[in-house]
């Protein structure tokens, strides 16, 4: 068994002719960890996985597998096993064959393999399917094959493209759950790919957010969710995500429709477009008085079972939503006040979504 | 349109299924007709031939076997020597153009290839320059060979600065179709000129190289949109399992591909099975096919042998019938697979 191993990415470039998908990019993945690398779809995420499993040209940069530099090995050398988003199941070779592929490339005897295809099959409870195709499984047992053939050869680290996206909600949740606790006990080093921001959150260990090919921060998901480095990474984590108000900085703070928001200790020019951001939970439906934070009015509110979620339509135009009790009565249309935590309110600079921070 | 309208799903109105059973079986007697009018006419006299049409055997005409007695017995050799000269040159051209077709297909639809334009026309002008100097002033071809090389290298470097443009994969593909869109009357006095030339007129070689070199194409062609509508991720899994490209191939590619290279081994089986033109160049007696037989009866003292010439065409297509029927299954399957992807 190969044991977990360190994967570092040094300045990793990619060029598509004059479109640059992945720009410097720098990572260390220490062994056993779990780095999701999480971006809206475009941003390079999966180019970046592809290019450190070799089914993709460098162009710039290295790659580094334990102390081996990989960047100009074949994927077949790298000693990565891969589970891509539509499985990529062989529909020719039953679920026993597809499973032990890797072991029959490797001129494993046919004992060994079958010993452990059923060791394989029985971790992700498979069993009793083994005799069956590809296409007499379900999303969720096929999605199960995946994973047994990436395990089965216990590689050096586990690529995953979004391997659940193709599932039901109800299944993905579940998934989700296994695959961290099987993360956890092979403790092979993963890195996993991902849009959707929930299994960023739940599964990893660390989260990479990408955009547009850069890297905009890389932190635990506590670090990121409570200390954004920049507007992008705030209105990307969180459902609903943080909530942004745009005004002109003033003297005395944050002027946002007829209200003043305070800076808090942020110092800026006076004159420069800022936005305010917090998120969902750290505001309250308050009464629309000279006290309120700011002023709004209801566009709709949806009980969602545990709470209310009220979609409000701000001085500015845009939207925010508010949790609130889920008993709570209120009328669309209404005008209601919001008042905002003040030590949870996060300051952007509107233009280049720079964070405001009060020691800069 | 309600009587074509289903009442339940999968149950047609019994006036539709009426209808569409009808022109099913219209449109099939239509087809099997010619079929039955050639396994008669094997079996008719000479007298029922020539009289005016007859349709039913024993009813209205008593069948014979003298045409199959012609054809099996006295002229058996020539006969049977035809037959397995088609057969070995159909199978040997079918496999040989089948396998080098579907490994060039897979390449183009798998490898990115990007020849320099420049590269290309130098290579064409170096190999026009060598033939008109062997050729029409009787210069060594060693010497103009190394001439070429020379030259060509040089080209290379002195045209590559200015002629930046490059080639793709669908270019080559193009170009390769282009060969088959070429009409074979153009090239078959060269192709004769160039078999006399080392000795090979007549023999099996020459007609199985030809066959497979003209049918190339047509395998490319087919077999490159199939190897494209693989799912490209079940090749890279292979990779990173560690599988070679040669292994890939053999193990997930063409497992998959097998719909269309049945389809494809057939069409082209067919179509050396059926050639003539460059047959009766290239054949003289040694090597040839069904189809010069069948012609040369066309032609005797005796006029033309119509019970014979069908009895032939009976026995010539058999083969091909058996082989459709073998591949028939992978075929529709081929056919919906294509339809499913896109």
């Amino acid at each position: 068994m190969a044991t977990a191993k360190r994967i570092e990415i040094r300045e990793m470039d990619k060029h598509y002719g004059a479109f640059h998908a992945v720009k410097s990019l720098s990572l260390t993945v220490e062994p056993g960890e779990f780095l999701v690398l999480l971006g809206p779809s475009g941003c390079g995420k999966s180019t970046a996985l592809r290019m450190i499993a070799g089914l993709e040209e460098i162009t710039g940069g290295q790659v580094l597998l334990g102390d081996r530099d990989v960047t100009h090995v074949l994927p077949k050398y790298r000693d990565i096993a891969m589970v891509f988003q539509s499985y990529a199941l062989y529909p020719h070779k039953t679920v026993a064959e597809n499973i032990g592929f890797p072991l029959k490339i490797a001129g494993k005897t046919k004992a060994e393999q079958d010993a452990a295809v059923a060791d394989a099959a029985a971790q992700v409870q498979l069993g009793e399917l083994l005799g069956r195709y590809p296409r007499e499984l379900s999303g969720g047992q096929r999605q199960r094959v995946a994973l047994a053939r990436a395990i089965i050869r216990r590689p050096a680290a586990f690529l995953m493209d979004e391997p659940l996206s193709n599932l039901d909600a109800k299944l993905r949740g579940f998934m989700r759950a296994e695959l961290k606790r099987m993360q956890k006990d092979l403790g092979v080093t993963t890195i996993y790919v991902t849009h959707d921001q929930i299994e960023a959150m739940t599964l990893a260990h660390r989260v990479a957010i990408m955009r547009d090919g850069v890297l905009q921060q890389l932190g635990t998901p506590k670090e990121v969710y409570r200390d954004p480095a920049n507007m992008f990474v705030a209105g990307f984590m969180g459902s609903p995500p943080m909530n942004f108000v745009a005004g002109n900085a003033t003297g005395a703070g944050v002027k946002v429709g007829d209200r003043a928001l305070s800076l808090e200790g942020v110092r800026v020019r006076e004159g420069t477009h800022v936005s305010v951001g917090f998120r969902p939970e750290d505001a309250e439906l308050a009464a629309p008085d000279d006290t309120a934070d700011l002023v709004a009015e209801v566009f709709i509110a949806e009980m969602t079972g545990d709470e209310t979620l009220v979609t409000l339509t701000a001085p500015d135009g845009g939207h925010i939503i508010v949790r609130a009790p889920p008993d709570i009565e209120i009328e669309d249309g209404a005008r209601v006040g919001l008042r905002i935590d003040p030590a949870k309110r996060y300051y952007f600079e509107t233009d280049s979504g720079k964070r405001l921070r009060a020691d800069d | 349109m309600s009587l074509f309208t289903p009442r339940r799903v999968g149950h047609m109105s019994p006036g539709g299924s009426a209808i569409t059973y009808l022109l099913l079986i219209v449109w099939a007697a239509f087809v099997i007709f010619p079929i039955y009018w050639l396994v008669i006419t094997s079996f008719k006299s000479v007298n029922d031939v020539n009289s005016g049409p007859v349709f039913l055997p024993f009813i209205d005409f008593q069948p014979s076997l003298h045409a199959w007695r012609d054809l099996l017995i006295e002229d058996w050799a020539d006969t049977s020597r035809s037959y397995i000269n088609s057969i070995i040159i159909a199978l040997a051209s079918t496999a040989l153009s089948v396998l080098i077709g579907s490994m060039a297909a897979y390449a183009l639809a798998r490898v990115t290839y990007a020849p320099r334009l420049s590269t290309v026309l130098a290579f064409v002008l170096c190999m026009a320059a060598v033939l008109v100097a062997t050729m029409a002033y009787g210069v060594d071809w060693r010497l103009a060979g190394a001439v070429a090389v020379a030259l060509f290298v040089l080209m290379v470097r002195g045209l590559g600065n200015r002629i930046a443009g490059r080639l793709g994969n669908g270019d080559i593909l193009f170009w390769m179709i282009s060969q088959r869109i070429l009409a074979p009357v153009v090239v078959v006095v060269p192709i004769y000129m160039m078999f006399q030339s080392v000795g090979l007129l007549d023999t099996h070689i020459a007609i199985i190289l030809t066959y497979a070199v003209i049918n190339l194409p047509i395998v490319v062609w087919l077999m490159y949109d199939f190897f494209a509508s693989i799912p490209r991720d079940l090749e890279e899994s292979a990779q990173l399992d560690g599988a070679t490209m040669f292994t890939v191939f053999r193990e997930v590619v063409l497992p998959l591909s097998k719909p269309g290279l049945a389809a494809t081994t057939l069409l082209v089986m067919i179509l050396a099975w059926n050639e003539y033109l460059l047959a009766l160049f290239l054949s003289t007696a040694d090597a040839q096919t069904m189809p010069i037989l069948v012609a040369a009866m066309n032609a005797g003292e005796r006029g033309i042998l119509w019970w014979t010439m069908s009895a032939v065409i009976v026995v010539m297509i058999l083969p091909v019938l058996a082989l459709a029927v073998v591949l028939q299954r992978f075929i529709s399957k081929g056919i919906l697979v294509g339809a499913v992807k896109g």
